[in-house]
């Protein structure tokens, strides 16, 4: 084995695990902050070896899990080290009982108690009153209820109460084999069906001490990046339809939906759906057609710049964008956003640059020029990342598409499987537990299950007409967080 | 703007869609009931420039108040149920559901039965069923448009009350069968 070889398998070696026992488990944590971890996600499993507790983080490229027994039910809880960690911990608590001491108050995320003072944050003031909207909303558009706490038209606090769409997919998925997952994860959300399949798959071969070859990284980066692409064209519509700007929402959606019909003439379907396998790649795509799709999307590419352009000089929508749902950088970090919204605000952070089992290369984290955290950066942040995508797809269709499959890395199996991947909407943490060729416990933490939380934050202060504005900004899934 | 205004205008002759045939409208309202968000993202796209199911009098509104039709996606799950009847309860009569997408028909449904309270057609009366996973923008164009000429063929289809709802449910094609039954009878 050449010294490259060994660094690329080095590279690709499961996530590490350090079991501990309940007393342990908050120290264990802050260890691993302290080493300069990041928070990837907790969530809890419950099987023949009874109630156990997972969190995971990152750091130098390595994934750490850290996990624990809890027989009495209760556990420490680390939502004052990472604010991250909230909506998990009560995630845990709704789902599997688990009680997280310190966590006051904890309230419910899945359940749905009637009393508003079950679950919202107590606002009181003169002239502060509550508007309630949802979990129908006027457009076309996913179920979820907002509570807003407002004073006039300015929002004081806004309690998101989502979940309407929990379809029980991660436990139904419980007991199947490993390659029928794939399905439970795809149904999460058509718009992040790929990330979520490859992530899936990848944390399922990750378990298995499996790497993928060249031939299936390219096919997952492929899909990946098609996936990227239609989201983004369909964000800028989305935030142009959020000033009503007409002409700019149709022309973005015009360009969305010829991006749609490439995944369908390269793929068969417009969401990419049923394209991920695991351990294999059935993606075959011949000369004739890489060429094809090359100068369509080059083609593509010239027009939504030039209209792009075009929303950089129209006054009547940048004059809606600025100073409009800010997050800092400080509080993207602290609240642990991910994604385009995260480096719209100046982190500089993009899972693709530590993907090592995807064709990234030596792939650089871009962030907007203007990284004020604000819609119009935001926005900006789409074009950048479109350009990102256009170039990497460009480079991808230069060569066939042939299947490929994977080599044992003979490293034995593990019985936890954990991948990162950046979605359109930020990194998806996917960990899979399993039982022999069973899933025992599947978790699926999206980027927009990350990034929800964010999205209330950033309204304060701000208009409610311009709510959803904000919203169509960050354009989270509901589907994709309440699985 | 100007070169903006240009691209939608070239654009727009390069689809070159045929004239709407102005033979009625419907008003549509939409309620997703635990979808993968699939056929949301699809019958947004009915408005884009490649369709403009506007342009055939077929508007989506913003109340079920406004509503003839109510297009139900995904799988219904038990904390959508409750606002689901109470879309359909606020709709004037008559009224129409559509089931949009295999989720709302009830196929190929995945998930934990804890948590769905079953297929569309045990809560309400369906009327119209747009199949796919998620059905392409062109599919449910036609299955909405083909509404049309069924309610002026047919003009008692539109359902009165849920009392109705008691004969078979069905489909695209079944509307003619259900006539059909009922000469045979």
């Amino acid at each position: 084995m050449s010294s490259r070889e060994r660094a690329s398998v080095a590279a690709l070696t499961p996530a590490r695990i350090e079991r501990v026992t309940p007393p342990q488990w908050r120290a264990a944590c802050e260890r691993q902050a302290q080493a300069g971890g990041r928070f990837c996600g907790l969530f809890a499993s419950d099987g023949a070896q009874g109630l156990q507790v997972n969190c995971i983080f990152t750091r130098a490229r390595q994934d750490h899990v850290i996990c624990t027994p809890v027989p009495s039910g209760a556990i420490d809880t680390l939502i004052d080290l990472f604010v991250a960690a909230g909506w998990d911990e009560r995630e845990a608590h709704d789902s599997y009982g688990l009680r997280f001491d310190g966590h006051e108050p904890l309230r419910p995320l899945l359940e749905h108690p009637v009393e508003p003072g079950a679950w919202t944050v107590p606002v009181q003031g003169h002239d502060a009153y509550q508007v309630a909207v949802g979990p129908i909303h006027a457009g076309v558009i996913e179920s979820g209820h907002f509570r807003f706490t407002v004073v006039g038209e300015r929002i004081l606090h806004l309690d998101l109460r989502l979940f309407y769409k929990h379809r029980g997919l991660q436990v139904a998925a419980e007991g199947r084999p490993l390659a029928d997952g794939l399905a439970y994860a795809q149904r999460a959300c058509a718009a992040c069906a790929v990330t979520n399949t490859v992530a899936y798959a990848q944390a399922c071969e990750s378990a298995l001490g499996l790497a993928p070859d060249h031939n299936l990284r390219r096919a997952r980066t492929l899909l990946l990046e098609l996936e990227r692409l239609y989201n983004h064209l369909n964000d800028i519509s989305a935030i142009c339809a959020g000033v009503g700007f007409a002409p700019g929402s149709m022309a973005f959606a015009a360009f969305k939906e010829r991006a749609q019909r490439l995944n369908q003439r390269l793929t068969g379907h417009r969401f990419l759906f049923d394209t991920v396998a695991l351990a294999s790649s059935t993606l075959r795509i011949g000369q004739a057609d890489t060429r094809a799709a090359r100068e369509e999307l080059r083609v593509l590419d010239d027009e939504q710049r030039a209209i792009w352009r075009e929303l950089r000089f129209a006054a009547s929508v940048q004059d809606r964008l600025g100073d409009v749902g800010t997050l800092t950088k400080q509080d993207a970090i602290r609240l642990g956003t991910v994604g385009p919204s995260a480096r719209a605000a100046g982190v500089r952070q993009d899972t693709r640059s530590e993907s090592p089992r995807l064709a990234y290369g030596e792939f650089t984290p871009a962030i907007s020029e203007r990284a004020t955290g604000d819609v119009a950066a935001r926005l900006d942040m789409r074009q950048v990342e479109l350009v990102q995508s256009f170039a990497i797809l460009d480079e991808l269709l230069s060569g066939n598409l042939a299947p490929g499959g994977v080599k044992n890395l003979n490293i034995g199996a593990s019985d936890i499987g954990v991948a990162r991947l950046e979605s359109p909407r930020g990194e998806t943490v996917c960990s899979v537990q399993t039982d022999g060729n069973t899933i025992w416990r599947l978790h699926l933490r999206t980027g927009s299950y990350a990034n929800w939380p964010s999205v209330a934050y950033a309204s304060r202060e701000n208009l409610l007409p311009d709510f959803p504005l904000i919203n169509k900004s960050f354009e989270l899934c509901y589907a994709c967080a309440d699985r | 703007m100007f070169v903006l205004l240009k691209h939608l205008q070239h654009t727009r002759r390069e689809i070159a869609l045929p004239a709407p045939s102005r033979r009625g409208s419907l008003a549509l309202r939409h309620v997703d009931a635990g979808s993968c968000n699939g056929c949301e993202h699809e019958l947004a796209a009915t408005a884009n420039p490649y369709y403009d199911l506007q342009r055939h009098g077929l508007n989506l509104v913003a109340s079920p108040r406004h509503a003839d039709v109510l297009l139900v996606t995904g799988q219904i799950t038990t904390r959508m149920a409750d606002p689901l009847r109470r879309a359909y309860e606020a709709m004037p009569e008559p009224r129409l559901v559509a089931a949009l997408g295999d989720c709302a028909i009830g196929c190929a449904v995945l998930g934990d039965p804890a948590q769905l309270t079953g297929p569309l057609e045990e809560i309400l009366p369906v009327d119209l069923r747009i199949p796919g996973c998620p059905p392409n923008p062109r599919q449910i164009a036609d299955a909405l448009l083909g509404l049309i000429g069924d309610i002026k063929e047919h003009p008692t289809l539109p359902r009165a009350s849920p009392e109705n709802s008691n004969t078979p449910p069905a489909n695209a094609a079944g509307l003619h069968i259900d006539t059909e039954g009922a000469k045979h009878a």
